[in-house]
């Protein structure tokens, strides 16, 4: 997990920007939302498959993270505090979700052609009409499995698989411990075999 | 890396973390290797299907939402200006207010309770005895006046003794 933008030569460390939000300074923590804003709205989609959720949820966290960036220390790298912030809104939006019991899980179709450029994901831009169909198919079969999944082991297979986050991250972020987040790991890993079992075996 | 259950046996295993000791531990605790390996090989299969079809989603219009975030910050930061002396102020009323007024209360108790309980004092005794206890007898002009009081409380009765009622001035007579 990459936990901080490496900045430009020109550009000010996450430190430097935080210290300068802390002293008030809106423009540098409009900075530091640059740099990040992609990450967390990315893991804030794959979470909760709605754009215009994810939207908010990621503005409701970068929103707590500036109204406590001044309890911040830098015990851990800036990215890794704000991940914690951006987990704890969306799991909680997602436990609220499930208690009134919303049944519509997706609200749009992933559009291939949204996807970053540069994104190891990205499709081939002469992808054909019956490939691109069959994408979307994969990509609609794996969001309603891991909607499946409990907020906790959805965030815990996201952060493992697509961000590449190493166990003490993943707990330090959803403050539980390493047991936990293997724990969590297994059953998530071992339901999502369950449910997408034919798909990796026939691609 | 100390492992306790299974499950994070079984993870560490997975994701290449066992080692040494505890791999050959591990390995030896399973009833079937081969089965093991390919749910391990499954977990490989899947972890390749998330990466691969799993794409970070672009955000539409990024700079509208950095826009919208400062927007909201300067919104919040308007309405919470005036709550530093909203607080200060909360803060006087609800500690500062509250020693003054406790202060002030029991300062107003005593003084009540003074004069109620002088009052009170007062109201008990008779016109006729306020009045000679509050004469003033000049021991130059009389001499031989002198007053004592006996009082009985239980009984309800207060003798008041005077000696020298000559020497008295006439305004001090019972009406």
């Amino acid at each position: 997990m990459h936990t901080e933008a490496t900045p430009a030569p020109a550009e000010k460390s996450d430190a430097d920007l935080v210290q300068q939000c802390q002293a008030g300074d809106t423009a540098a923590f409009d900075q530091l939302v640059g740099r990040y804003r992609t990450r967390v709205f990315g893991m804030i989609y794959n979470m909760v498959h709605s754009e215009q959720d994810a939207w908010d949820l990621a503005q409701d966290s970068f929103l707590k993270a500036w109204k406590s960036i001044g309890r911040f220390r830098g015990q851990s790298s800036f990215y890794t505090w704000v991940y914690r912030i951006v987990m704890n809104v969306t799991i909680d939006w997602l436990r609220k979700k499930q208690v009134k019991g919303s049944g519509a899980e997706f609200d749009d179709a992933i559009q291939l052609k949204e996807i970053e450029p540069a994104s190891r994901t990205a499709p081939k831009a002469d992808a054909l009409p019956h490939e691109r169909m069959q994408d979307q198919e994969i990509r609609a079969r794996i969001d309603a499995a891991i909607a499946q999944l409990s907020p906790e082991h959805r965030a815990v297979i996201l952060m493992k698989e697509i961000d590449d986050m190493q166990y003490h991250e993943i707990a330090e972020t959803l403050e539980c411990s390493i047991g936990t987040v293997m724990s969590r790991l297994f059953y998530a890993r071992k339901k999502l075999q369950n449910l997408l079992r034919d798909v990796y075996e026939n691609i | 890396m100390f492992m306790k259950t299974f499950e994070e046996s079984w993870i560490a295993w997975v994701d290449g973390e066992l080692s040494g000791e505890e791999l050959a531990e591990f390995k030896a605790s399973l009833p079937d290797i081969s089965v093991a390996e390919m749910e391990k090989q499954e977990a490989f299969k899947l972890g390749n299907l998330l990466r691969e079809r799993i794409g970070v989603r672009a955000m539409a219009n990024g700079e509208f939402f950095q826009h919208q975030l400062l927007q909201e910050i300067e919104r919040e930061a308007a309405s919470a200006s005036p709550r530093p002396e909203t607080k200060a102020r909360e803060s006087w009323w609800s500690i500062g207010r509250l020693v003054w007024t406790g202060a002030a209360s029991l300062a107003l108790l005593s003084v009540f309770t003074f004069f109620v309980m002088r009052e009170k004092t007062v109201g008990g005794r008779s016109a006729y005895l306020t009045q000679i206890i509050d004469a003033r007898v000049d021991p130059a002009v009389s001499p031989n006046a002198n007053i004592s009081i006996f009082e009985s409380k239980e009984n309800k009765v207060t003798v008041v003794w005077v000696n020298g009622l000559q020497s008295l001035p006439s305004e001090y007579a019972a009406k």
